[in-house]
């Protein structure tokens, strides 16, 4: 076993794990947030990415182990960040999720996007999407909404 | 889809790393960012039973100039190089070959020294950094030592590391500022691992690589010697036939993408 | 748009209930379900092809932990058994553990059981299996014709189902021109983001067995484990809760939804197993992999006389529960035709059985394949003729005023306008510019190129065209339960599943638009044996049509119920109410749901004391009458740049007219016809599940299979004719599955225009690099 010491959505958690718990199993099913979902465990589809300082991680190809002493913010932590809001009201207006499988993902990437490339046009949108799939929706309710949210913070 | 168990070694200095591989019994891997072995390990293709980490090892993630070197800690994240940090010409085409390898989310984590220890072949930094040049750097039980990039990857999966060695930075050359690059890579969807890479810089010397082969990226020195007498296009009816002498284990698929990609290197070079 | 639409109602554009959850990471899947005690799987799988003298040793420590087939069949425990009717058919059973026999790598052998998904797999690895390999059956056409071995030797042979659909076929003389190409749909896999899940726990407490899966299919599921585990049907409780994507996949029972509950039965724990991505590639979730020759025959002016042709479907090794082994192959031999007139047709259709995987239902089944065959057939005859692809598809669909038009093999349909439909797609892709645009060369070299791709989909499959085929599922009605809630709400309990679609805002609407009421004020209830109505699932893209207009008619007979108990309190005779804004409406006052629900469930002292008791709780039902399907159709058309030195293509454009009916919401309608398009780019492009010459599977990680992204799909353009079915409340058709059915005929038509100065024919998915290299490579030697 490992000792860990992690900040989860502002929560400050000491834990033993077994090495080879990935992170993402620690978050689904030692703390029971289990927003952040599994899609291929080998980081393909990016169904459970979450911010690690701040930054978009794959969760399922990073060892819980190695993540000590990062915080960790998933899906269920965004809940008073601006931008997340501003994405989840674009995702539901512009009919961005069906299954609902990808959308945390989706959400967290999306964030990144709309963060860190503030100018962004749709081209740039759809390469940097280019790592979460999303098996229903052909993308196009996801690019809108990811534009349109891009469009609201130049304002 | 969960990993073998192993012993998981919280490093705290490239000493302390440098001595666990060497007393280390068993398979012992080295971790860097975890992106490549993390879903190696997952589908249990890696089964090591003890994993070095290198996460809280400091000293590993600089980057700086040198004089006529680049010096890059081999814990730098793609995404570093993506956002610029290396600097100039060499910094240019550093962030070019970085912009395309795999997502954001695995560039903020994967690291070069990573990549290029791990020799995944249809992976860019190792053919990229053949085509710059400039040397691995290591530290093992004999100390540091420094390892030409010409020759380092042997072949899939493997270098010119030995086993008690921790790749450690890299030693790159200064492009000029008027120095010309070009890097192509194939594949059909952003990101992904390369069907084909055609790499080229003009230095101090020109260097022309063909990646993502079945074993390991090499330099193509008749299109170098071209390159060197000031040639500017390589066609790929041209390229076609160098490569085809090489023993590469191309069909006829493989050697026209691979030609392909040197021929629009050149191209981009000179663009 | 009916009258009487309210802003929530038939035709609005409601954004959908059903996001929230999801978007705050709320949504609950099988895999965010704990249980107390509960153990996790791991499944030891077949390494190989095919072997016989399967033997199974478990770790000596752990031999309460593994079991196998040999456990279950002490326990008497059924194999799954799937017999169609359709004459000819060839039976087998579907072990849920291997015995004696493997037939395809990934095949389930044994289950682990521990309290990690890991620690189970580690028990999986110390599992030891040893086995005397046989030749693999890998290649669909070898199984019919030259097989190395027999994947069922009681059979004899490996062909499941050998039928002839042959009609008029004397008139084929009357042809002068023809044109034969061989046609390959490969293999792909269905790749929902979640994958495969079960739960189950024995409920001492309910005396019950209680599974949740991951199903679009949950009371046909429990009808599985009732047949296999011997259990009465008051013994299984199945909920099939938040599904993440299933597209025909999560329509079949899987072996691991027998098998893990049988497990969680003997070890008196629950026991839940997780299919990763690995498993769902290899060892599930297959599906197309078609094999056409077909001859399109015409006369020197263009006008179809008919078809011939000989298919294969490779249908993998096994039939699953419950739509058998036979459902791709008699379509596609039925249907070939697609939206076409002919006057003779010449169907061989031949289902085999091979080392792999069985096939699964997926979006579109069999007519991916069949309008692939025909519509690049046409494009040959196009080219052969002279004349435009456009064209001479105007000239041969089957024109409006044929409706209802019976086709070559009985087949019915039921309204439409389809050359309007390929009109309106030549005029959106502008196929005059693009004809213009190829007279000159491309600046860069590449290839530019225009393609048409047509289809007609019978959506809703009825009972009798399902008893005719001999299928083994045959779905009839559909009910819906409907319960006025004492606040005036509606609860809605429907057997269908929704995982996607958008039905709990769909069906909604329908409730919204028969009543006037707010949508917040309907809750519609699936997925869960123990409160929804029988049904036979979602598929088929019948869930609007059956479950829709189940509620519609259910609220009929609710709206009397509630007029009644109106028109008491309104102190006026029933005759002279009605139903508006969620009120009863007298001569002169109205009364609203909410009193009416107050009174009839709080203060029934108000009522009458001959007030009908069967009150405002009803469960009633639709079926199409009479009993045929609505067939929705669309023409797809599509630009690609071919650069002809990689073989890359990429989608210039894409625009797609199409016809589903009435629309109930656009914005749902237009989101299941992109995502179906760009699973049909897939096809198209870029998956296939490849195995070597052993039968090894060579696409087991997303690595290895490549899905599409974000970048392969331009904002292709949605068009809609809206011709009702004159069979369906509202006149609604199906739509879920014709976006993906076109994507692979049009891309292709558009490549293989794209090379037409090379005189080379691309003529298998997906197109890939190599294949269209190789392709032109052909045409310099």
């Amino acid at each position: 076993m490992t000792e860990l010491s992690i900040n989860i959505n502002g929560e400050h958690i000491k834990a033993d794990v077994e090495p080879r718990l990935s992170l993402a199993d620690f978050i689904r099913d030692r703390q029971r947030l289990t927003g952040t979902h599994l899609g291929c465990e080998h980081g393909v589809c990016g169904a459970c990415t979450v911010l690690m300082n701040g930054e978009p991680v794959r969760s399922c190809i990073t060892f819980a182990a190695v993540a000590d002493g990062s915080e960790i913010t998933t899906i269920e932590g965004f809940d008073q960040d601006e931008p997340m809001a501003q994405l989840r009201q674009a995702f539901h207006e512009n009919h961005a999720l069906q299954c609902g499988y990808c959308t945390p993902g989706m959400l967290v990437a999306a964030r990144d996007i709309v963060t860190r490339l503030p100018d962004a046009d749709e081209d740039r949108v759809r390469l940097e999407l280019a790592g979460n799939l999303c098996r229903c929706t052909g993308y196009v309710g996801i690019v809108k909404a990811i534009l349109s949210v891009l469009e609201q913070r130049r304002i | 889809m969960k990993p073998a168990k192993f012993e998981h070694q919280r490093m705290a200095s490239l000493d302390e790393a440098v001595k666990a591989l060497g007393n280390a019994e068993g398979e012992t891997r080295v971790l860097g960012g975890g992106q490549s072995l993390g879903p190696m390990m997952n589908l249990r293709l890696a089964q090591p039973d003890v994993v070095l980490d290198l996460s809280k090892v400091e000293g590993l993630d600089g980057i700086e100039e040198t004089g006529n070197a680049i010096r890059v800690g081999a814990r730098v994240s793609h995404a570093r190089i993506e956002d610029g940090e290396v600097p100039g010409k060499t910094g240019d085409y550093m962030q070019f070959v970085a912009t395309g390898i795999s997502y954001r989310s695995v560039r903020n984590r994967g690291t070069i020294g990573g990549s290029v220890a791990h020799a995944d072949p249809s992976a860019d930094w190792p053919s990229a950094l053949l085509a710059l040049g400039g040397s691995v750097t290591a530290a093992g039980g004999n100390g540091i030592r420094t390892i030409s990039l010409d020759g380092f990857t042997v072949g899939p999966f493997s270098t010119g590391l030995g086993w008690d060695e921790i790749l450690t930075g890299f030693e790159l050359p200064v492009l000029g500022t008027d120095a010309n690059w070009g890097y192509y890579k194939v594949n059909r969807k952003p990101g992904e691992f390369a069907d084909a890479i055609g790499a080229v810089t003009l230095g101090v010397e020109a260097r022309a690589v063909c990646g993502a082969t079945e074993s390991a990226p090499f330099r193509v020195t008749e299109i170098e010697e071209r390159l060197a007498s000031g040639v500017q296009e390589v066609s790929i009816a041209e390229v076609r036939d160098i490569l085809d002498r090489y023993d590469a284990g191309f069909d006829d698929y493989e050697l026209q993408i691979h030609a392909v990609a040197l021929s629009r290197a050149v191209q981009g070079a000179f663009a | 748009m009916p009258d009487g639409a309210t802003v929530q109602g038939i035709g609005a554009s409601v954004l959908r209930k059903e996001d929230k959850r999801f978007l705050d990471g709320h949504g609950r899947y099988v895999a965010d379900i704990v249980r107390p005690r509960m153990l996790e799987a791991a499944i030891v799988r077949s390494p190989t092809a095919h072997a016989e003298k399967l033997s199974v040793t478990k770790p000596d420590l752990e031999q309460q932990r593994v079991f196998t087939a040999e456990d279950m069949l002490s326990d008497g425990v059924k194999p799954i058994h799937v017999i169609s009717k359709y004459p000819g058919h060839k039976p087998s059973d579907y072990p849920h553990l291997a015995i004696g026999k493997l037939r395809f790598v990934g095949e389930a052998v044994a289950v682990c059981l521990a309290d990690t998904r890991a620690a189970a797999e580690d028990l999986a690895t110390q599992t030891k299996i040893s086995f005397d390999p046989l030749p693999a059956i890998v290649d669909m056409v070898d199984a019919a014709e030259s097989p190395p071995a027999l994947v069922h030797e009681q059979w004899g042979d490996n062909v499941i189902l050998d039928s002839l659909f042959e009609e008029k076929a004397s008139n084929l003389d009357r042809a002068t021109v023809s044109v034969t190409r061989t046609f390959r749909m490969n293999r792909q896999a269905v790749n929902p983001l979640e994958g495969a899940a079960v739960l189950a726990e024995w409920d001492a407490r309910e005396e019950r067995l209680v599974v949740h899966s991951s199903s679009q299919i949950p009371h046909i599921l429990k009808n599985a484990l009732c047949e296999c585990l011997g259990l009465r049907q008051n013994q299984v409780h199945v909920i099939a809760p938040d599904v993440g994507g299933g597209f025909g996949y999560k329509c079949v029972l899987i072996p691991e939804e027998i098998f893990i509950p049988w497990v969680a039965m003997q070890v008196k724990q629950p026991v839940r197993w997780i299919q990763d991505r690995r498993e769902h590639l290899i060892a599930a979730a297959n599906a197309r992999e078609h094999h056409y020759s077909v001859t399109l025959h015409a006369d020197t002016d263009g006008n179809f006389i008919g078809v011939e042709a000989d298919i294969i479907v490779d249908s993998g090794a096994y039939s699953v529960y419950p739509h058998s082994n036979i459902l791709e192959s008699t379509m596609a031999g039925r249907t070939l035709h697609g939206p076409y007139k002919f006057s003779a047709y010449k169907v061989r259709s031949r289902a085999v059985a091979t080392n792999k995987p069985p096939i699964v239902p997926y979006r579109g089944v069999a007519r991916p394949g069949i309008c692939f065959a025909m519509e690049l057939a046409i494009d040959a005859m196009a080219r052969k003729l002279g004349c435009e692809p456009y064209d001479l598809r105007m000239q041969n669909l089957v024109p409006s005023d044929a409706m209802p038009y019976k086709t070559i093999t009985g087949g019915e349909f039921d309204s439409g306008d389809y050359q309007e439909a390929l009109r309106r797609a030549g005029t959106l892709i502008d196929l005059k510019a693009v004809r213009s645009r190829q007279r000159q060369d491309e600046a860069d070299g590449r290839l530019i190129g225009v393609g048409f791709g047509c289809y007609i989909e019978m959506t809703a499959l009825q009972t009798s065209a399902a008893a005719r085929a001999g299928l083994a599922a045959i779905p009839g009605y559909e009910q819906a339960h409907i319960r006025l809630t004492p606040d005036g709400g509606l609860e809605i309990g429907v057997g269908v599943q929704n995982h996607g679609q958008g039905m709990e805002t769909t069906l909604a609407q329908v409730a919204c638009e028969r009543f006037g009421m707010d949508i917040a004020m309907v809750a519609i209830r699936h997925g869960d044996t123990a409160t929804s109505p029988y049904s036979t699932g979602t598929y088929a893209s019948r869930s609007m049509i059956m479950a829709g207009g189940a509620i519609a008619r259910t609220c009929d007979v609710l709206g009397v119920q509630i007029r009644r108990i109106g028109a008491h309190l309104l102190q006026c005779e029933f005759d002279d109410t009605s139903i508006r804004d969620a009120c009863v409406i007298g001569p002169s006052s109205a009364v609203t749901f909410a009193e009416i629900a107050r009174v009839w469930h709080r203060n029934p002292e108000e009522l009458p004391a001959d007030v009908d008791p069967a009150g405002v709780e009803v469960t009633s039902g639709f079926r199409p009458s009479p009993d045929n399907s609505p067939f929705s159709y669309a023409t797809h058309a599509c630009v690609v740049r071919i650069d002809p030195e990689l073989g890359h293509v990429e989608l210039l454009d894409y625009v797609i007219s199409e016809d589903c009916g009435t629309i109930v919401n656009p914005m749902i309608v237009d989101g299941q016809i992109i995502g179906g398009a760009l699973q049909g780019v897939g096809t198209a492009l870029y998956e296939e599940s490849c195995y070597d010459a052993d039968g090894q599977p060579l696409s087991s990680t997303f690595a290895d299979y490549m899905m599409p992204g974000s970048t392969h799909l331009p904002n292709l353009r949605v068009d809609h004719l809206v011709t009702p079915s004159p069979l369906t409340e509202y006149g609604v058709k199906g739509l879920g599955e014709g976006g993906a059915i076109p994507p692979p005929a049009a891309i292709a038509n558009a490549i293989n225009d794209a090379l037409r100065g090379y005189g080379v024919e691309v003529v298998e998915t997906p197109v890939t690099p190599r294949r269209i290299l190789e392709a032109i490579a052909g045409s310099k030697t």
